[in-house]
């Protein structure tokens, strides 16, 4: 019980922040930055001991609170862990007390509505992550949207407006269709089961036609695409990336992109079995297009921020063909995936960031032989740049080789049934692999190495606060990337129970697909009673 | 029947009277200065009345067949004297004398009233003493030429609204020989010719005192032309008035098919058409104008429901859509004049200058988008549940992303708010207490409903 009550502080402890911040309105701005700092690492270690006292074996929800919201549409506030979210919190709470001192200097604007935000930020991305009640996770899904909008808003870069706007309006656009969604599936299940919930394991029960199931999928898909974001929905990430001021683009890459792959796990697939496994060719399609043409973009990109953002659009991609391989080692790649993403990419925007403070431009031009210059810098923009390509004992090389290891595994059979498709796929993931290696290369290369360019003016390296920050990066990345299975342990069961979900069959019962032709009461059509009721033989 | 049944039944629009009469006496005594105060009790004291006789489940009829309370109508009531208390507390800055205050109670007595209706004669009746105040409210601002022209217009078009009604309630009665308000939720579904034209022509009287597209003009223009408190009444309680007598109209009744084509097709296009031309403004009350004819959308989808969720997701619609309706006018800074005052651009930078407000804007704003936690989302999807629920799928989705055009025009307020620079000139004076005071009732309720929704919506 304790624990329970330790995974609602975790939760709630950044509203406590907000709160502190509110009441106290003489506070200086660095005694805001310390305390801000101080909510974080409380938040991320009362995290560690929950990742700690997480027992893989167990089945179910752990540190679970269930309390009924809104009971008369049996809504309830439904929290725990369990082995899909569980690294992506201790993910989250790890990056947040990073983003808090990695603005220490970058924000000098307004710093308490700065972390504020943060805050709200955090309250909102770990609430995603940890609802178990669809209700609460939309609520949360979509809250996230209005901090973020500040951030790049208020602290961004020229075209700050723009890109905000951009961001918001995309990312809503899929939210709304989910809305109705939501909601009709709710429906649904209500129809089907007799019972109105919207607690996740319920909705795992409900059965729908192939139909239906395509176009809910369809809707929840197009809301957890964007967010990912998979090639052609991705056209917000780049100008959100470029004008966010570090923390937001740290959050970005960090969390936020996750959010559409855990909902991809947590929701789309699973909810939606037989339109998954029917779709599986387009989806991975998309997945491979974007690993290829995101390394593409990457490659030709001249404003490192945008090498990194397009970087991440590659990434995310080996994270959704590892989940719709259906293979266990390539689910599990693609959790490690999605945390070592979230390291890295995390890391790199906080070096980008670390840089342009000192030399205020984004240009890749106008940088050369950093390695002179900064040469603590350089060591960890190279630790990070390998990570990034994949190099082994990285966290990188781990999720990566998982995610194609599970694709093969999966699509070989196939092959050998006759279905070449899914393995050129995999084939083609591959060269995502190797194009990795070659934009990173050469971006490390022109960045670090060669005769000095800028700055113009004498600058620092790395000062303590840096060093210490980066050193958290690496020191997770490695851990990561040489002892795997410990994590891999606690993912496990969730990734069987998402294998299991998806290859379920859920098209039993037929549904009436309810249109305005026909504004009659949705009521179950199943077979048998249809033939033994005289009122289904009006069907 | 007593006169004691009379005087329980009645017990809000009594005290009301009582409010009126005194506030008569107070103008008359020369002693408008407490007028405010006066108001202020008056209303809150029928809204404790309607509240706690709705709360002991009172039903009475002292006038059966023309006006009868039971505890949605007293709740009805309830809600919408309660929004009354925060637009009296704003209007301190902008009214010292009684005569705002006595036309105000005298308004609220007309909802009171249509709220119990059960003939045509006491809704007509209700509808008047509604309005009529207004157009003298909305010219109170005279000031400006624009009010002369935005009470005209109003008068013009409310009065084509009655006309619209009688003639609707007299088909009605022509072909149900009964001024019931039953004969309406009857004739719905009514083959009958001169019945279904009289229905149409009610629903229109409805749609035009709603501001549904395209029965719209009315609205930006008298929302434009008359003063913050009086744009904040006409949007939140005049418009939950009407709703809410909608609401009793209907009754329990299914709209069937035809008809409920029309009630979600002109609200549809309302939803379209007010986000679409929210966008272009630049005056901060047509903007909220062009904002509540798309919540008159959202509003009128309710009725395509089932008619028992009907009057819960109503209620609860108004009440979040009305307490942040009035927490972004209670916070709007005041300028040099009553013009500058509505420019959006007066908003720019307000964070810099008075942070609580700016804040207080931003969450009505979000609030009004429908942006989850704020009030405004809960309320939507309760309305777009119930459609969903009847059967209105392609109607429900339709709705939903017509929606989604107006979060634009909302985020650009934030935008002002937040992110652009302070004009170097602008000189804000202060709020005063009365207003923040309204701000922080307003926001009170809205944090109730955002983290309790479950339990305000049992009260509905």
């Amino acid at each position: 019980m304790g624990d329970a009550a330790l995974l609602d502080g975790v939760l709630f402890l950044p509203l406590i922040g907000v709160a502190i911040l509110v009441a106290l309105p003489s506070l200086r701005d660095n005694a805001i930055r310390r305390l801000s700092l101080a909510v974080m690492v409380a938040q991320f270690l009362m995290t560690a001991w929950l990742y700690l006292r997480f027992d893989p074996a167990a089945t179910g929800l752990q540190f679970e609170t269930r309390l009924p919201w809104i009971p008369d549409w049996g809504v309830y506030y439904q929290i725990g862990l369990d082995g899909y979210n569980v690294l992506l919190v201790l993910l989250t709470t790890f990056l947040g007390p990073l983003v808090v001192a990695g603005a220490f200097t970058a924000i000098t604007k307004d710093v308490k509505l700065f972390y504020a935000m943060v805050f709200v930020l955090q309250f909102t991305m770990l609430g995603t992550f940890v609802a178990q009640d669809l209700f609460l996770f939309y609520l949360f899904w979509e809250a996230m949207l209005i901090p973020m909008f500040l951030i790049i808003g208020i602290w961004g870069g020229e075209r700050r407006i723009y890109a905000t706007l951009k961001f918001v309006l995309y990312t809503a656009f899929g939210s709304i269709l989910m809305l109705a969604a939501v909601i009709y599936l709710v429906y649904s299940l209500n129809a089907t089961t007799g019972i109105t919930s919207f607690a996740f394991a319920d909705l795992y029960r409900a059965e729908l036609p192939l139909s239906v199931q395509t176009i809910l999928l369809a809707a929840f898909g197009l809301s957890f695409a964007i967010k990912v974001p998979l090639v052609p929905l991705h056209t917000w990430l780049p100008d959100a990336h470029v004008e966010a001021p570090t923390a937001g683009s740290v959050v970005l890459a960090g969390v936020l992109l996750k959010m559409g792959t855990y909902g991809f796990m947590k929701l789309g697939f699973p909810l939606f079995p037989d339109a998954t496994r029917a779709f599986t060719p387009l989806i991975m399609t998309l997945a491979v297009g974007s690993i290829i043409y995101g390394a593409c973009l990457a490659w030709v990109q001249t404003d490192i921020k945008k090498i990194i953002a397009y970087s991440s659009i590659s990434h995310l991609g080996y994270v959704m063909l590892g989940l719709i391989s259906l293979d266990l080692i390539g689910i599990q790649g693609a959790i490690i995936q999605m945390v070592s993403h979230g390291i890295v990419a995390g890391g790199l925007f906080l070096m980008v960031g670390m840089v342009y403070e000192r030399c205020h431009t984004r240009e890749l031009a106008a940088y050369g032989g950093l390695a002179k210059l900064l040469p603590a810098y350089a060591v960890f923009f190279a630790l990070l740049t390998l990570a990034s390509i994949g190099l082994p004992t990285t966290s990188g090389f781990t999720g990566e080789f998982l995610v194609l290891l599970g694709a093969f595994n999966a699509t070989w059979p196939q092959y050998q049934q006759g279905v070449t498709l899914p393995l050129v796929l995999s084939a083609g993931a591959v060269t995502g692999v190797v194009l990795g290696a070659l934009y990173m290369l050469s971006f490390a290369q022109r960045f670090l190495f060669g005769p000095v360019k800028a700055p113009h003016q004498p600058v620092l390296d790395l000062n303590l606060r840096e060093k210490l920050i980066l050193g958290c990066i690496v020191v997770a990345m490695f851990t990561l990337g040489l002892f795997p299975a410990e994590p891999l342990s606690k993912t496990e069961l969730a990734a069987r129970q998402y294998q299991a979900l998806v290859a379920s069959h859920r098209t039993g019962t037929a549904v009436a697909l309810r249109t305005v032709e026909e504004g009659i009461a949705l009521r179950p059509v199943a077979m048998d009673s249809a033939l033994q009721t005289p009122r289904g033989s009006a069907r | 029947m007593s006169w004691q049944t009379t005087f329980t039944a009645m017990l809000p629009e009594h005290i009301l009277l009582v409010g009126i009469v005194a506030l008569i006496g107070l103008e008359i005594a020369s002693q408008a200065r407490a007028a405010f105060l006066v108001s202020v009790c008056v209303v809150t004291a029928a809204v404790i009345a309607a509240a706690s006789l709705a709360a002991t489940g009172y039903a009475m009829a002292p006038f059966p067949g023309q006006f009868s309370v039971a505890p949605e109508a007293l709740l009805a009531k309830a809600v919408v004297l309660a929004l009354a208390v925060p637009v009296l507390l704003i209007s301190r800055n902008d009214f010292a004398d009684a005569q705002f205050h006595i036309l105000i109670l005298g308004s609220l007595y007309g909802v009171c009233l249509l709220l119990s209706a059960d003939s045509f004669l006491i809704l007509f009746l209700g509808i008047e003493l509604m309005s009529l105040p207004v157009y003298v409210l909305v010219l109170l601002a005279l000031q400006r030429t624009e009010s002369a022209e935005a009470a005209l217009k109003y008068l013009v078009l409310g009065g084509t609204a009655t006309a619209t009604l009688l003639m609707g309630s007299a088909l009605l009665y022509g072909a149900s020989g009964s001024l019931s308000l039953a004969a309406f939720a009857a004739a719905l579904g009514s083959s009958d010719a001169m019945a279904s034209v009289g229905v149409v022509l009610v629903i229109v009287a409805f749609f035009v005192k709603a501001a549904i597209a395209p029965f719209h003009t009315w609205a930006p223009d008298a929302y434009e032309g008359a003063t913050v408190p009086v744009t904040a009444y006409m949007a939140t309680i005049v418009k939950a008035g009407v709703l809410l007598a909608a609401v009793r109209l209907f009754g329990m009744e299914t709209v069937p098919r035809p008809m409920a084509d029309m009630l979600a097709l002109l609200p549809l296009a309302s939803i379209v058409w007010g986000n679409l031309a929210a966008m272009r403004q630049q005056s901060f009350r047509r903007m909220i104008a062009y904002s509540s004819i798309a919540h008159a959308g959202y509003l009128f989808y309710a009725f395509l429901g089932d008619g028992a969720g009907r009057f819960q997701a109503v209620a609860f619609y108004v009440l979040a859509y009305g307490v942040m309706n009035i927490l972004a006018f209670a916070s709007l800074p005041r300028a040099q004049d009553d013009t500058a005052r509505d420019r959006l651009d007066n908003l720019k930078g307000l964070y810099q200058r008075a942070p609580f407000a700016a804040v207080m804007i931003g969450i009505a704003m979000l609030s009004l988008a429908g942006i989850p936690p704020f009030p405004g989302f809960v309320a939507k999807f309760l309305i777009f549940r119930n459609v969903f629920a009847a059967g209105y799928t392609t109607y429900a989705v339709m709705g939903l992303i017509a929606s989604y055009m107006g979060i634009y025009f909302y985020l650009r307020v934030i935008q002002y708010l937040f992110m652009s620079p302070v004009p170097s000139h602008v000189q804000r004076p202060p709020y005063g207490r009365a207003v923040l005071g309204a701000s922080f009732l307003c926001l009170l309720a809205g944090i109730a409903i955002a983290v309790f929704p479950g339990w305000v919506i049992g009260q509905f």
